[in-house]
């Protein structure tokens, strides 16, 4: 491009993150700072084709929410390949038995359920060790924890290993509450260390779960994030956003701007108001329409071939 | 198609031909697209300033014989879902509108055959009355025809006659797609061709009036017929210089005769950046958060946009079609800023009034866009009374008044 339309950041920093290699905290910094996101985006977009190609991968998901589970026999549709249980019951016993009522209904597709933080407080609060717990959910059914809220647990690793150790998988960091500019690369690089020492993450979901719709964040703010998390985190395999919390609208930019993974697609194929509005229709038609190709995983990030 | 030379030519100030204008939407890789749309922006608005207007979108009747099949908003004439709105409702929404800093209404309703030029004149001319600095921004091109048929005066003498009373600006609604083809099969034909739009436009803009003008994609045009429309538009503003600015925004399917599925975020983005490029001649492109969403309108002004549009206060069409999203001032002076930009109120002509209103007074937050009437309210104005009606369902309902 021409020097009027040159991208600000510096060619020697671009090229790097541009290849998908370990950037340090000052460059971080740097690129944190840039206000240019057309390029952030556009180094972000580079780095993500050099891990995931042209592919952007999307799993469809069961959200039960266990303060109705019992309430009428759990039917998994076809179209799901990951049963997630949402809200952790008051007891260890309803939770165990909360898995296991999934498990029976999800089969062999993955199980998974609950925030790590919850977890955390939980067994501070008199459900006795973590690595018990996790144990205890293991041997029920549960395959993952759902949610590793980053923002919300102080100390990440000395929280994942007890899960790991009793064979609970944790897929994915997730962030709870919209982080300030000032916070964002403190946090990645939290996420980073958590990745160098375990090594259990296939994704980090970057855009907040909870935000207040006085105060939303912004489109800016959201595609910003996303870049940055894909820059930071070259050893994490993909950056996710969650299609239903953000909509197909900011999901689909976020795709060109370093995400690779979308989350939350509804398992239910509703063909009431035309087989183009389905489900995977959508999906595949957005993704086709960002000039990628659109691959359906399973919960354990695992590629489907259909 | 060579990227680097198409590249310079935009950014010496060239012009894209119609070959170039196809090529650039259809194959050129987005962020190119995009950056060289910013770098437009960013020469025609060196000042790093983004706009916005505080005005009330009022429907004053969702009657229409137009019957669009893109439309969800409309009721056909003695439909028990039809209204007027009385001259005193509308009143109170300017009021409301000034209340909240406002100081126009984008005025515009359905092709009503039982409301006659003089209510027209009547409504406008107790507006200006009563409220002398307020401004009327009314009457798309296909109303103003719909008025030249039911009256048998010309375009240009309707016209006249609305100036005479208090009409100030003509949006640009009802273009949809500027090609007969696709205004066809939308069944918007009749209520204009793509040549009686821009006339009407032509002489809006030769009796002094300023305009803006619009596009409303992704019903059954092809993208060649997208860019068809830019260059009729950008032909007409070489002609008159008369447009304001344009604004494009993606058909919204829900409830509509139509159907089908809305154009996806990106297409909304690449069309955006496509305009600013081939739209050289117009100074101003609107961001449509109202149908792409706040996050989508603000990514809008990485995309080419210098205008985040109207915070609007009162919306109905594209709501029945399926989109609800709000932003008042205070959301959209705050994703003006996060964006880098400063925050500044204009009025339609694009002339600045200031700074934000509620940094100056306590204004009330408005979390949700209102509507013409409140749910279940079927009142009919007793002025209408003093209108002739010309269908029998009309004709009924206003002996009764």
């Amino acid at each position: 491009m021409g020097s009027d339309v040159t991208s600000p950041i510096d060619q020697d920093l671009a090229a790097r993150a541009a290849a998908g290699a370990r950037l340090s905290e000052a460059d971080l910094a740097l690129l944190a700072a840039v206000g240019d996101i057309l390029a952030l985006g556009a180094l972000a977009d580079d780095a993500r084709r050099v891990k995931a190609g042209t592919a952007a991968t999307y799993v469809r998901v069961l959200d039960v929410e266990t303060a109705t589970l019992g309430d009428a026999p759990l039917e998994v549709p076809e179209g799901a390949t990951e049963v997630r249980l949402q809200g952790l019951p008051p007891t260890l016993e309803a939770t165990v038995a909360a898995v296991t009522a999934a498990r029976a209904a999800a089969g062999t597709r993955t199980v998974s359920g609950f925030s790590l933080a919850d977890l955390v407080a939980r067994a501070i609060e008199g459900w006795g060790d973590l690595g018990d717990v996790a144990a205890a959910l293991k041997a029920a059914g549960l395959d993952a924890v759902a949610d590793v809220p980053a923002d919300r647990i102080l100390d990440l690793p000395a929280a994942v290993r007890p899960l790991l150790e009793a064979g609970v998988l944790v897929p994915r960091v997730t962030v709870a509450a919209p982080v300030p500019a000032t916070g964002r690369v403190d946090l990645l690089l939290r996420i980073r260390a958590l990745q160098d020492a375990t090594g259990a993450l296939q994704a980090c979901a970057p855009l907040p779960r909870e935000v207040p719709d006085a105060l939303p964040t912004t489109g800016y703010d959201d595609v910003r994030f996303v870049a940055l998390a894909r820059l930071a985190l070259e050893s994490v395999p993909a950056i996710q956003v969650d299609w239903v919390l953000y909509g197909p609208k900011l999901a689909q930019v976020a795709l060109t701007f370093g995400a690779d993974d979308l989350d939350s697609v509804s398992p239910f194929d509703d063909e009431t108001q035309g087989r183009r509005r389905a489900a995977v229709e959508e999906i595949r038609r957005n993704v086709e329409a960002a000039g990628l190709r659109p691959v359906e995983r399973d919960g354990r990030y695992g590629r489907l071939d259909r | 198609m060579d990227l680097t030379a198409l590249q310079a030519r935009i950014e010496s100030g060239g012009r894209l031909d119609a070959e170039e204008s196809r090529w650039i939407y259809r194959e050129a890789p987005t962020p190119w697209l995009a950056r060289l749309a910013d770098f437009v922006r960013r020469r025609k608005h060196p000042e790093g300033v983004v706009t916005y207007i505080i005005d009330r979108n009022v429907n004053y009747t969702n009657v229409c014989v137009a019957r669009c099949n893109f439309c969800a908003f409309y009721r056909p004439v003695g439909h028990g879902e039809g209204y007027v709105l009385g001259f005193d409702e509308i009143h109170r929404k300017i009021e409301e509108t000034i209340e909240l800093g406002g100081d126009q209404l984008l005025l515009q309703g359905g092709h009503n055959p039982d409301l006659p030029l003089t209510w027209y004149e009547d409504l406008f001319r107790g507006v200006k009355a009563a409220y002398p600095e307020f401004r009327l921004h009314a009457l798309s091109p296909p109303e103003v025809l719909h008025l030249s048929r039911m009256s048998r005066l010309s375009t240009g003498e309707v016209l006249a006659r609305l100036m005479a009373v208090g009409l100030d600006s003509i949006p640009g609604g009802g273009a949809e797609i500027l090609v007969d083809r696709v205004r066809k099969l939308l069944n918007c034909y009749n209520k204009a061709t793509a040549d009686e739009w821009l006339d009407v436009m032509r002489q809006a803009h030769h009796a002094g009036l300023r305009t803006t003008a619009t596009m409303m994609y992704g019903t059954v045009e092809t993208p060649d017929e997208r860019i068809e429309h830019m260059l009729r538009l950008r032909e007409v503003q070489d002609e008159t210089g008369g447009f304001t600015a344009f604004i494009t925004w993606s058909y919204q399917p829900e409830h509509t005769e139509r159907g089908g599925i809305e154009a996806t975020g990106l297409e909304y983005l690449r069309t955006l950046a496509t305009a600013r490029i081939v739209l050289d001649n117009f100074d101003n492109l609107q961001a449509s958060w109202v149908t792409q969403g706040g996050k989508v309108g603000q990514l809008s002004l990485a995309f080419g946009a210098n205008d985040m549009g109207s915070v609007m206060i009162e919306e109905n069409v594209v709501r029945a079609a399926g989109a609800a999203y709000c932003m008042d001032e205070v959301e959209i002076v705050r994703n003006i800023e996060d964006a880098g930009f400063v925050a500044v109120r204009r009025n339609m002509h694009y002339e600045v009034l200031g700074e934000p209103v509620f940094r100056q007074r306590d204004i009330p937050r408005v979390l949700a866009l209102a509507t013409a009437r409140a749910e279940g309210d079927t009142s009919v104005p007793a002025e209408l009374a003093n209108y002739e009606a010309r269908s029998a369902a009309a004709k009924k309902q206003r002996a009764r008044i």
